[in-house]
């Protein structure tokens, strides 16, 4: 992204920030008798960065994989940026512009670093199989591309120099990061993260606030986020949500939802 | 040497022909599908060669048929196979699992009924005098090695362009390729529907090269052969099936020479002779259980790259971690 | 009227045995998540394991020619011995193929290679020993019964034969007999509750390998019993006997739907019907129903006939 994109958006800031980009409305997914998401609707704005939060097992993930088509709601429909995206398959959502990471790490853990970050820029790329198998444009062209933009964006997570590394090899808050930059390579506008600290060491935790910080503002986006470690969430969040057993408890701002009696109630019924 | 190979003619160009329908069978592998349609492709592939040289086309009895009829029937061949392919992968594919085996193990037997019963197929005989392009059996190398090549090239271009990369996400991991913006359905056909066509091209060029085609050629057994194949040999790489489908086509042959050397005791040298299925069997099971990727792996081509390098043996970072 | 309930009887026959075979394929599956393809050479050997206990002697072919046992059964008790001899290699099956698989979490593709493995040496290791000769059992279950039995009028016979209705006895037996097991038993319950959830099961500290053992018995029992009963009404068609009814048997469980219990006895049922009613013009292509069916059931229902949507753990 030039230098004056990025200006013109941070320009017309205040007037996207009020622009809708996600709304949930009545979502619901029974497993069995299981009610893991029981009505759930909220709106996420253009540029925020969303929190959802919550004791285990309170639907946090249910809720990122009905949002990314992985599984179907029971009840409930799903928009993005005005369209309807309830039944989409997650291949459709994800090239609408909807990228996650996994809670327990789904990288390609055979494939290179570099392979897996090359995979995730399919949707933005044409070759066919002859054209793949013969060398015919576009595929050339767009090889050298993809490999080019999957080495950016190691770097950009401070992986480069391991970019032939296979994926299971790597640390754990490496295949976390490993993970951020291929979601990345989908160019989403929309990044949804399923507990990104998880595993991570301490200073690792620390330098992750500022590295989504800056991955929104460089790549304009809109970021969800289920994290279990509170100064991250409070830090870095503009709204949070907060769910227990399938409800949504609470919505606002970090130092509202901290005070709120329901939010206190969920989590020391949860420690006790 | 020539006399070798004119006297193991028959075998030295079975087992190019077994290499590439391992190829068949490792295109939809790429995508983690374990298909064992290979064997009713090739037969379907064979019937249209045998249908086609003895019903359609008038070639003179003893003049050699032409091989652009011969290119011709590929042609019919591949597309035939391909679409029953689509036909048959887009049910079983949509879903997750073993669907696809069994889907796979309908078609061929339904195949088979059919063919049992139909005219045209010449039922439970099958067709005879299938008119042979070639002056001798070794000349079926002239297509054999080619299609051989022509496969392999195939599949190493492949794995590396931006459908292979797909096909192998789905391998390792179905859910996240899908939400990484990779269709499965579509990519799982697609890759069953490639390995379908080169069996049924396979199929056309042997139906001529056996003179004779019936139901047998695409039985339990031949499913269990190319399946050997493909899963003994390797199913990481496409060096497993095409080694595999050599070595093991010329098994039966070397375990008969060495049942015939004599002094083995007579119940050991009929084994020999007799066991093949067996064997393969026993290779089967032993080899699930103690080489899950088959022999030939991308790290044991690892292992010989480095060996024939000559250099002094470098660790890569991904053995330093492998290996703390 | 009289062809529909000819077609109607010898469908319910048919299909319950392919009830009682399926069943087999469709406990492991149910516990393990696993197609056992060695399930129809079980059902060969079950055949075969009786044939051989009747102490008739073996023919001309392979290393065994001639031999036999020094003793015989009578042929309901030998196709009992057979069937539980079926169970015992069954587990042996399982030690050998399927459980260095599982300790090591292997892919369940695997699983499925290993046991074609095992069905083609048993197959195999059957024609090297006693060739691919025709058998035919020593006495008939139906004993001194009349070989059929008019179910008709004497105007408009519905002749069935009464090996049929004796198959189709002892099936419905060996169902009533599983179903009060499954229910009431305590292994039952337990395999009940491990086919349903296997996760829940474990914290309820069910002895997983000790079930998985019982249920590879019962499998191969199940595929031995359906055997000897094929092999009883119509001869042991040579080694690959049991192949062409093992793939059938696959049929039946994608149209019962793949681990659900009762859906394997209802796909039996259905595919004996639909194979008893195909026209005798198009008999030629009986053997194809099964797998016609199987397409249709992907493509419609691939939960199968009574299947609930299985929920994918994400």
């Amino acid at each position: 992204m030039t230098a004056d994109v990025a200006e013109s958006i941070r320009a017309d800031a205040p007037d996207r920030a009020r622009a809708v980009v996600l709304e949930a409305t009545g979502m619901t997914r029974r497993f069995g008798g299981l009610v893991a998401v029981n009505d759930v609707s909220f709106t996420v704005n253009d540029g925020e960065v969303f929190g959802l939060i919550g004791p285990n097992g309170a639907g946090k993930t249910t809720l990122f994989n009905l949002m990314t088509g992985l599984i179907q709601p029971t009840s409930g429909r799903l928009h993005y940026r005005g369209a309807d995206i309830t039944a989409l398959r997650p291949h459709q959502v994800a090239a609408r512009g909807i990228a996650r990471t996994f809670q327990n790490i789904r990288l390609f853990g055979n494939l290179s670093a570099v392979e897996n970050v090359m995979i995730a820029q399919h949707v933005h790329t044409r070759s066919g199989v002859l054209a793949g198998v013969l060398g015919l444009p576009p595929a050339p062209a767009e090889a050298r591309a993809t490999r080019k933009k999957a080495m950016e964006l190691l770097d950009l997570v401070g992986m480069a120099d391991r970019a032939e590394t296979k994926a299971v090899n790597f640390a754990y808050g490496d295949q976390r990061r490993l993970e951020i930059a291929r979601a990345l390579a989908l160019e989403p506008h929309v990044l949804l993260l399923d507990e990104p600290a998880a595993g991570m060491n301490p200073s690792e935790k620390q330098t992750l606030s500022g590295f989504i910080r800056s991955v929104r503002e460089r790549f304009d986006l809109t970021v969800l986020l289920i994290e279990h470690h509170v100064p991250l969430v409070m830090g870095l969040c503009d709204r949070i949500a907060v769910l227990n057993f399938g409800k949504l408890i609470a919505l606002g701002p970090p130092h509202v939802v901290q005070k709120d009696p329901a939010v206190i109630e969920a989590y020391l019924g949860d420690a006790g | 040497m020539s006399d070798f190979f004119h006297a193991h003619s028959s075998v030295i160009v079975s087992m190019v022909f077994a290499a590439v329908l391992g190829l068949s069978l490792y295109l939809p592998l790429m995508a983690g599908q374990l298909s064992l349609a290979s064997p009713g492709f090739y037969a379907l592939g064979g019937y249209v060669a045998a249908v086609f040289s003895t019903k359609i086309f008038n070639v003179a009895s003893g003049a050699h048929f032409p091989i652009p009829y011969l290119l011709i029937e590929m042609i019919v061949a591949a597309v035939l196979c391909g679409a029953l392919a689509i036909i048959v992968g887009i049910p079983a594919l949509r879903l997750r699992g073993i669907y696809l085996a069994l889907a796979t193990v309908a078609f061929v037997e339904i195949l088979r009924v059919v063919s049992l019963n139909l005219k045209i197929t010449g039922g439970a005989v099958g067709i005879f005098k299938i008119p042979q392009p070639f002056r001798s059996t070794l000349q079926y190398l002239w297509i054999a090695l080619p299609l051989l090549i022509l496969a392999m090239a195939f599949v190493y271009r492949l794995e590396k362009s931006r459908i292979g990369r797909a096909f192998t996400a789905i391998r390792e991991d179905e859910l996240a390729a899908d939400a990484m913006g990779i269709a499965p359905t579509y990519h799982k056909v697609l890759a069953f529907t490639m390995g379908a066509i080169l069996a049924g091209i396979v199929g056309t060029v042997s139906a001529h090269f056996l003179n004779t085609w019936n139901t047998r050629q695409g039985d339990f057994n031949a499913s269990i052969t190319v399946l050997a194949i493909v899963l003994i040999g390797g199913s990481r790489t496409f060096l497993g099936p095409v080694l595999g489908g050599l070595v093991l086509t010329a098994l039966p042959e070397i375990l008969r020479s060495v049942a015939d050397i004599g002094g083995l005791p007579h119940w050991l040298a009929q084994f020999l002779k007799d066991g093949r299925l067996i064997i393969f069997g026993l290779l089967l099971v032993l080899c699930t259980v103690f080489f899950p990727q088959g022999i030939i792996t991308p790290e044991f081509l690892g292992r010989v790259r480095r060996l024939f390098s000559r250099r002094p043996r470098a660790t890569t970072a991904d053995e330093a971690r492998a290996a703390p | 009227m009289a062809h529909f309930i000819q077609s109607l009887l010898n469908g319910l026959s048919i299909g319950s045995v392919y009830a009682i075979f399926a069943l087999g394929y469709t406990l492991v599956f149910s516990i393990l998540g696993i197609i056992n393809f060695a399930h129809g050479a079980i059902f060969t050997i079950g055949a075969y394991f009786t044939y051989v206990l009747t102490g008739a002697a073996f023919g001309f072919n392979g290393v065994l020619a001639n031999r036999s046992l020094p003793f015989g059964l009578t042929l309901v008790i030998a196709m009992i011995v057979g069937s539980l001899l079926a169970g015992f290699l069954s587990v042996i099956i399982e030690r050998l193929a399927f459980r260095p698989l599982r300790r090591r979490g292997a892919d369940r593709l695997l699983s499925l290679v290993s046991s074609l493995g095992v069905a083609i040496v048993a197959v195999n290791l059957i024609q090297y020993l006693v060739g691919a000769e025709i058998y035919t059992y020593k006495g008939k279950i139906t004993g001194n019964l009349p070989s059929a039995v008019n179910f008709g009028s004497e105007n408009t016979p519905i002749p069935i034969r009464t090996v049929q209705i004796v198959i189709f006895g002892v099936s419905c037996l060996i169902l009533v007999l599983l179903t009060f097991m499954i229910n009431y038993t305590k292994i039952g319950k337990a395999l009940r509750a491990v086919s349903e959830d296997a996760t829940t099961a474990s914290l309820l500290g069910i002895n997983t390998d000790r079930l998985i053992m019982f249920t590879f018995f019962l499998s191969g029992f199940l595929g031995g019993m359906a055997g000897t009963l094929v092999g009883s009404s119509v001869s042991i068609a040579g080694p690959y006997f049991g192949i062409a009814f093992g793939l059938k048997g696959l049929a039946v469980i994608v149209l019962g739907g793949l681990g659900d219990i009762p859906g394997a006895v209802v796909g039996g049922l259905v595919l004996g019907l639909a194979e008893a009613f195909v026209p005798s013009d198009y008999s030629a292509y009986k053997d194809a129903v099964a797998f016609g069916l199987l397409f249709v059931v992907l493509l419609l229902r691939p939960q199968g006939i009574l299947g609930r949507v299985q929920v994918q753990k994400v």
